[in-house]
């Protein structure tokens, strides 16, 4: 309300000034065609002209400032395509760089070989295991392709735990962002409570919430057991030669049951997170092109958006 | 007394009458029995034999009271030799085709009828037959010729006490494999439980252990063992755990065995067929010093840490040792860890539904 008076009085000053622009420009005019041609024309005529002038003029000077705008903005929306702008910058983030992604498709990749090849050999005496081991070619070849499998997984896991996690910036950060603290078990309690309405809060999570450290944790110790008794077996006699047939048995027993235990973990949990869960169905695509929104961001990363806020501002202090 | 006289002779004339009739019966009667009487004025002598060309001089004794308490008992000479049409006969006597005259499924002979004659043409030995192998096996090399008798009569050459004799006949080697292993052994003494030749060869449709439909065919051994093997009341007599059967199907062995291929061991690479002896025994191929070479066939390179170990083991049981305890870890380490994943997926969604709803 108050704005608009003051705009009301406002543009009552700005037309009071305008009229008498108005007139003082046409005074001016009249008395120059009085001086250049006062004797061929009547007063009222030489009005007309003038008024007639002076509406020219206001059209064009229109015109030319409505050009002049267009011109600037078109500059400005130039200048928006050349360099992203701010504002984009604030609706996403990074959260996940090339690099990692790969990797993770890597694994997901590698794995869904190993499971779709694996399932059938620890099930091998149901009837639809038969069939797909039949129709993939013989057990020589499932066994064959499995290994294919075995080849990228270990690449990855040898690639992520040697060189990554130790000589990248981002590997060592992350990695100890993703160990365990004593907050990750209160994080699990207080959102029991927030499950059961005990509480309103939703525990404020980092860069990595106590369930994607589950899942990463979890991939490892999976690579450990699987890579570690798939090998032994693979090459039995050496192993045998040197730990006897046990060793073997208990390669064949763990192997067998952590993939099971691998595979439940993620057809049902990671699946649920990353898949089915209501808010990111029917998938996330941060695995895809590591981008996060800014309210995805609030909503599960707050602590670790924080920090970026922080660092930024920190950034902006520095350049002023 | 003029009808009297008439009554005696229809009287005379009936007796003599029935007596022609008993007389013609009694003819009948001899006649109907095998007259074999003969022969038996040559082959019915002990030592009667005639030197052949090759230099084996061929026993022609018969016994005839063999014949008579044999199956065949009311069968004549000729019945069978039906090519001896005069006697002394000069010609060549070929060996008797019981195929030919009996026993063919719908013979009039009353032989019994059964698919055996056309599975004997199927097995190894009809097809050597019919190949023309003059040292195949027929009917009677097996059966015997004037003394056949059913197979649960002991003096049949095929009753359960002369089996392993009668093939050892021609298959010597297997013969004394078998009865030194630890199946021939208790057969030996009389044991009615352990397998003879027939058990896992079969009977007349013996085929050859490459040939996919054999008993004792890669793929098959399993089932041929296990038979025995897997039955309780058989193996707990022994002290054998039936279940090998159970864990080999388990093992890596098994499982490749199972879908066909045909390089992965079956019981018989381990423990071998005729010479199967227990692991105890020096001369086993499961026995601890062997097991390196055992394993070897297939294993290149295998020490004497294979023979370290149970072999055959079962991951549910506590004799396992630590696969038991590590198959036990798994199995609750997996039921609790997917309670809590699926606890909390569920309590999260519960919180959505309840949150959309206020």
């Amino acid at each position: 309300m108050d704005d608009n008076k003051r705009d009301d009085s406002f543009s009552t000053e700005k037309n009071k000034e305008l009229t008498t622009l108005k007139e003082t420009i046409k005074e001016q005019v009249l008395n120059e065609l009085r001086e250049k041609y006062g004797n061929g024309f009547k007063k009222d005529e030489l009005e007309k002209i003038a008024s007639r002038i002076l509406e020219d003029y206001v059209e064009i000077k229109d015109k030319v400032l409505l050009d002049y705008i267009r011109e600037e903005e078109r500059k400005k929306e130039r200048e928006k395509k050349e360099k992203p702008a701010e504002e984009e910058k604030e609706e996403f983030f990074i959260r996940f760089g090339l690099n990692f992604r790969l990797q993770h498709m890597l694994l997901f990749t590698s794995c869904i070989v190993l499971i779709l090849t694996g399932i059938p050999e620890k099930f091998y005496f149901t009837s639809p295991a038969a069939f797909f081991i039949n129709l993939v070619g013989g057990m020589k070849t499932i066994t064959l392709i499995h290994r294919i499998g075995a080849a990228g997984l270990v690449c990855m896991f040898l690639y992520h735990c040697l060189i990554y996690t130790p000589f990248t910036r981002q590997g060592r950060s992350d990695f100890i962002e993703l160990l365990p603290r004593w907050k990750d078990v209160t994080d699990v309690i207080q959102m029991i409570k927030y499950f059961f309405g005990k509480t309103d809060e939703k525990p404020k999570f980092g860069r990595f919430s106590y369930i994607e450290k589950f899942d990463y944790w979890a991939v490892y110790w999976g690579c450990i057991i699987m890579i570690g008794s798939g090998f032994l077996m693979w090459f039995e006699v050496e192993s045998i030669n040197l730990f006897g047939k046990v060793i073997v048995d208990i390669c064949k027993e763990a192997h067998s049951d952590e993939g099971l235990l691998c595979t439940l973990a993620i057809l049902i949990w990671h699946f649920y997170n990353v898949h089915f869960n209501p808010r990111v169905f029917p998938m996330s695509w941060v695995w895809w092109n590591g981008k996060i929104s800014k309210e995805d961001m609030i909503e599960e990363h707050p602590l670790e958006y924080e920090k970026i806020m922080m660092k930024r501002n920190k950034a902006v202090k520095k350049n002023e | 007394m003029k009808n009297r006289k008439n009554n005696r002779k229809d009287l005379l004339s009936l007796k003599f009458i029935s007596l022609f009739i008993f007389f013609i019966f009694l003819s009948l009667s001899v006649y109907a029995q095998p007259d074999d009487t003969k022969c038996l004025v040559c082959h019915g002598k002990k030592g009667f034999s005639n030197p052949l060309s090759t230099g084996r001089i061929l026993n022609l004794y018969v016994d005839a009271k063999e014949l008579r308490k044999s199956v065949h008992s009311e069968k004549s000479c000729t019945d069978c030799h039906s090519d001896v049409l005069s006697i002394p006969h000069r010609n060549e006597i070929n060996k008797v085709n019981c195929a030919e005259r009996c026993h063919f499924v719908g013979n009039p002979s009353g032989a019994p009828e059964t698919v055996k004659y056309s599975e004997y043409f199927q097995s190894v030995h009809g097809q050597a037959l019919l190949k023309g192998v003059s040292s195949a096996p027929i009917c009677q090399d097996c059966h015997g010729s004037h003394d056949i008798y059913k197979p649960d009569n002991e003096n049949s050459k095929v009753s359960r006490k002369n089996i392993p004799k009668t093939c050892g006949k021609c298959h010597l080697q297997e013969y004394v494999d078998f009865t030194n292993s630890v199946h021939g052994e208790a057969y030996q003494k009389g044991n009615p439980d352990v397998p003879v030749c027939t058990n896992c060869h079969g009977e007349h449709k013996i085929l050859s252990h490459d040939n996919p439909k054999s008993t004792v065919y890669a793929s098959h051994i399993r089932e041929t063992c296990s038979a025995c093997h897997e039955k309780m009341q058989i193996m707990e007599k022994y002290g054998v755990s039936t279940e090998q059967v159970e864990t080999y199907e388990e093992s890596f062995h098994g499982i490749a065995n199972e879908f066909g291929i045909k390089t992965a061991a079956n019981c018989a690479s381990c423990h071998g067929y005729h010479n199967i002896r227990p692991s105890s025994d020096p001369k086993s191929t499961i026995y601890k010093d062997n097991i390196p070479k055992t394993c070897g066939k297939c294993h290149p390179g295998a020490n004497i840490n294979f023979a370290k170990g149970k072999m055959h083991i079962n991951p549910k049981k506590k004799e396992s040792g630590i696969v038991y305890y590590v198959a036990q870890s798994f199995k609750y380490l997996t039921i609790s860890v997917m309670l809590a994943l699926v606890a909390h997926i569920i309590l999260d969604l519960r919180k959505r539904l309840k949150k959309t709803e206020s």
